[in-house]
């Protein structure tokens, strides 16, 4: 009996060794979902032989994990994910500086002047509205801030929840922008704006379906999600604010400590370079790529065209993340019911 | 080794567990383990919460506790358990009445006890995925149906239908054998002596259910506090709970201090109705003893109508259930629930490809903790109901802890324990085996010691005072007589590790990741199709292996452990 136990003990502390890599791997955790991570990590293995080892999680639990791993790295590159989530992360040390040789190549706003995390693409905020429910209550696609506090659409917003997702940081930085970065006013807004929301999803994607489905009547998303809700066939709308809504670069990062650095810093140079990017339409990713020789797609472009869209500072976002999401979970979040 | 039979105690259990190399050496394995398994990360938890930068702090609890957002979820938290457990406990004794007292017709039975084992055995979620498509805002019952528009599926209401439905089955199977128990002629004396039949349910059944009905509140009432997927994703804003508020703390805003000290808020509460059960509960169990058993009465101590009722309420129930698991199934079988209802089978063929890492990972580590776990529940179960040594009630106790305690908190253990040096375990399978060995491992315990209650020690005596070792003994005789609650700690560590998330989702890694944790993302992406098919694939797998263990359990003829060890907690 003892040496059975023993035996499966063995047995068992072998298990605990992480399988070992006869082929070249790269670490990753993905903050966007596997369904657009895994064709261009698949691309990724095609051009290199590399191949990427990942899991997806949302932003905040994707950088929660890098800090809680600081001191023994699992991952070598954080890929994806609203750049304020990447920025939060500067502060803790996580990063090890890098510039792929896109990099001379980026507008300042596509990357960190030394190279902590460098843009992959770029992901405006927009509206996004179903369009029975539209007509059922006569309302028009809303156009501004102001017309998502319209009562018809008491309880049916759905959008995300600022502690997991970069989604909601976003949105919320928007909101700020939009009001002269008055927090009292921001705050005040979002406050008349909770009685309306449905849910705060965990994931910034989580209100699509249900928006789609009808079962929220609008909500607030990153446009490739809105338009690959759009693209499996559900009836719904996607307009802006005429006050103008943030746009989030996507980013990647080099984990400091990474136990494949070269190979991580193979994924970077690919992901930053229009080597991956250009794949972005083939997928039917309606990222905007943030390298200039990219070309938006056309039906991407016609959706964007007119709208007003300004970037998110990630300085001023990474600096104020925690006290502005403090703020929000207490005075918005459990403002409900 | 001659041994003084009859009842005399050995002069020392020391000097006794001392002078038996095999006793002492398992039981210093048992303690090592446990040891490292559930002391350390306990106290590690502790350490985090109340121990800051090396002076001891009552800040972290206290943020918690003058916090009224953190308090309302505590409140939601308990009256949700309070409820869960009340309507639990009521459905349930309305299945056992309903099966023990109305003759309950065989067919009827069988689709019952058919019905009542799928939420047992389903991942999280699944009751909560077929709610939102049922009773949603355009779902198929609130909106199709019945055309009512803005129905709000979040909140108090529908967390509180689901986890009902989801574990009034445990109070069912605990309530069935207690009514089985109670000689129905003894009711229908009271009844022959002109009591009512209100009266003889009121004065005579019921007094005798109490410790049942009690048992089955605090089983109740315990799932329902440690549950954390159903509130997840029903009880929306306007209602949080604890274990999700841990949780969110956790991995969103990445406050391990914050999340550790509110699980400490947890763990009050859990710990009594862990005592309560274990202490109080536990002994008050009244045996009618009326000799043997006389000619089944053909008096009915059921009115007709109430009768009807109880079938009626079985019916409509069941029905319910088949419905939601119907409909889980059609989500997994169908392009996209809702918008388009043409057949594939896409969802599967992407869970065998992009998910079979998760599958993978999931199965492997079921079929480690699945053996191990059954071998730490006889082997814990044998020592402390048959063997003398010192600190055997404490092994006991110790041993029962990480099953008793919400999976949020042993899980939070574990990552705070084994995150650093010295025991780096963060990232392997062994953390994960190790967190399922020890938490469900420990349902074996009792069943083990329920069975060797019933088995004379004379046998083993017998064959020591023929000179066979501890060891052998142990081999030859008591392990085939145990044999029974072994495959049912097998039945229940595998299940649970097939469905569990509470304390996993915690521990899942690059390398390691588990069904259940690809069923939440999927559900927070409301990839509905991927995680009902997902779903549908536990629940096959499941009763497989269970079907397996119980075919196995009959084969060698012990009667069969007590179906409700087969739930865990």
């Amino acid at each position: 009996m003892k040496n059975l136990v023993q035996v499966a003990f063995v047995a068992l502390a072998a298990l605990g060794i992480a399988p070992a890599a006869a082929q070249k791997t790269v670490n990753a955790y993905s903050i966007w979902p596997e369904n657009w991570a895994r064709p261009m990590f698949d691309e990724f293995e095609k051009a290199t032989g590399i191949k990427v080892n990942f899991v997806r999680f949302s932003s905040g639990e994707a950088l929660s994990r890098v800090i809680a791993e600081k001191n023994n790295p699992r991952i070598d590159v954080l890929f994806g994910g609203p750049v304020e989530t990447h920025a939060a992360g500067i502060k803790d040390g996580v990063f090890e500086s890098y510039r792929p040789p896109a990099f001379a190549r980026l507008p300042a706003r596509f990357k960190h002047a030394d190279g902590q995390w460098v843009a992959i693409a770029d992901d405006p905020l927009v509206f996004m509205s179903n369009n029975k429910f539209l007509k059922e209550h006569g309302l028009k696609p809303p156009a501004s801030w102001a017309d998502l506090l319209h009562p018809a659409y008491k309880n049916t917003l759905q959008m995300a929840d600022a502690r997991t997702s970069g989604t909601a940081v976003t949105r919320i930085f928007s909101i700020l922008e939009v009001n002269g970065r008055d927090e009292a006013k921001a705050f005040a807004y979002m406050r008349k704006l909770r009685p309306n929301v449905q849910l705060y999803t965990k994931s910034g994607g989580g209100g699509t379906l249900p928006v789609g489905l009808g079962q929220a009547g609008a909500g607030i998303f990153f446009i490739v999600d809105a338009l690959d809700t759009k693209a499996k066939g559900y009836d719904v709308s996607i307009s802006f604010p005429q006050e103008g809504i943030g746009t989030a670069a996507e980013a990647i990062a080099l984990i400091k400590g990474a136990k494949n650095p070269e190979a991580g810093k193979k994924l970077i140079d690919w992901a930053t370079s229009p080597a991956m990017q250009a794949h972005f339409a083939r997928y039917k990713i309606n990222f905007v790529p943030a390298h200039p020789d990219v070309a938006v797609e056309a039906s991407l472009a016609e959706v964007l065209k007119g709208a007003k869209i300004f970037p998110i500072d990630a300085d001023y976002a990474g600096a104020n993340r925690k006290r502005i999401i403090d703020r929000w979970i207490a005075d918005v979040l459990n403002l409900g019911s | 080794m001659a041994r003084p039979s009859g009842p005399a105690r050995a002069p020392s259990a020391l000097t006794r567990s001392l002078a038996d190399p095999a006793l002492s050496a398992s039981v210093l394995l048992l303690w090592g383990a446990l040891a490292l398994f559930v002391v350390y990360p306990m106290l590690m938890l502790l350490a985090r919460i109340f121990w800051v930068d090396g002076a001891l702090s009552f800040a972290g609890l206290r943020a918690v506790l003058t916090d009224a957002n953190q308090l309302r979820s505590l409140w939601n938290s308990l009256l949700l358990a309070t409820l869960v457990g009340t309507a639990g406990t009521a459905l349930g004794l309305g299945f056992a009445l309903a099966a023990e007292r109305c003759g309950l017709p065989p067919w009827m039975r069988t689709v019952v006890d058919a019905a009542v084992l799928l939420p047992l055995i389903s991942p999280p979620f699944t009751t909560a995925i077929a709610m939102i498509f049922s009773f949603g805002p355009r779902g198929l019952i609130t909106y199709d149906l019945l055309g009512i528009k803005g129905f709000s599926v979040y909140g108090l209401g529908s967390t509180l239908f689901s986890e009902t439905l989801t574990y009034f089955p445990i109070a069912y199977l605990t309530l069935r054998p207690v009514l089985a128990a109670i000689d129905a002629n003894v009711e229908a004396m009271a009844l022959s002596l002109g009591a009512s039949r209100w009266r003889v349910f009121r004065t005579v059944t019921l007094p005798l259910a109490v410790p049942g009905l009690a048992n089955a509140f605090l089983l109740l009432f315990a799932a329902s506090l440690a549950d954390f997927a159903t509130p997840l994703i029903l009880a929306g804003n306007g209602f949080p709970v604890l274990p999700t508020q841990v949780y969110l703390q956790i991995t969103g805003l990445f406050d391990l201090r914050g999340g550790a000290a509110l699980s400490f808020v947890l763990l009050g509460p859990a710990l009594a109705v862990f005592l309560l059960q274990r202490y109080w509960v536990s002994r008050a169990y009244y045996v009618t003893v009326t000799g043997k058993a006389g000619a089944q009465t053909r008096l009915s101590t059921v009115a007709v109508w109430v009768r009807g009722a109880l079938f009626a309420l079985c019916a409509f129930t069941t029905l319910l259930i088949v419905y939601l698991y119907a409909l889980l199934l059609f989500a997994s079988l169908v392009k996209a629930f809702g918008a388009n209802h043409a057949w594939t089978l896409d969802h599967y063929r992407h869970i065998f490809t992009d998910g079979w890492n998760a599958i993978r990972d999931t199965l492997i580590i079921a079929a480690f903790a699945m053996p191990l776990g059954g071998l730490f529940g006889i082997l814990v179960g044998y020592l402390v109901a048959r063997r003398e040594f010192p600190g055997r009630r404490s092994m006991e106790l110790i041993s029962m802890l990480n099953y008793a305690l919400p999976g949020t908190i042993v899980g939070i253990a574990y990552l705070i324990a084994f995150n650093d040096p010295p025991i780096m375990l963060t990232g392997t399978a062994l953390i994960i085996v190790a967190c399922y060995v020890f938490r469900y491992g420990a349902t074996g315990i009792r069943a083990t010691m329920a069975l060797l209650a019933q088995i004379d020690r004379s046998l083993e005596e017998a064959s020591q005072s023929l000179g066979a070792s501890t060891a052998t003994t142990f081999r030859r005789i008591t392990l085939p007589l145990i044999l029974p609650a072994f495959f049912a700690g097998l039945g229940v560590v595998f299940i649970r590790s097939m469905t569990a998330i509470s304390a996993t989702i915690f521990l899942v890694s690059l390398s390691w990741t588990l069904i259940t944790v690809k069923i939440l993302n999927d559900m927070t992406e409301l990839l509905l199709g991927p995680a009902a098919a997902y779903s549908v694939f536990v629940i096959a797998v499941v009763f497989v292996v269970i079907a397996l263990t119980s075919w196995m359990l009959r084969r060698l003829r012990a009667g069969g452990a007590p179906a409700a060890s087969l739930l865990g907690g």
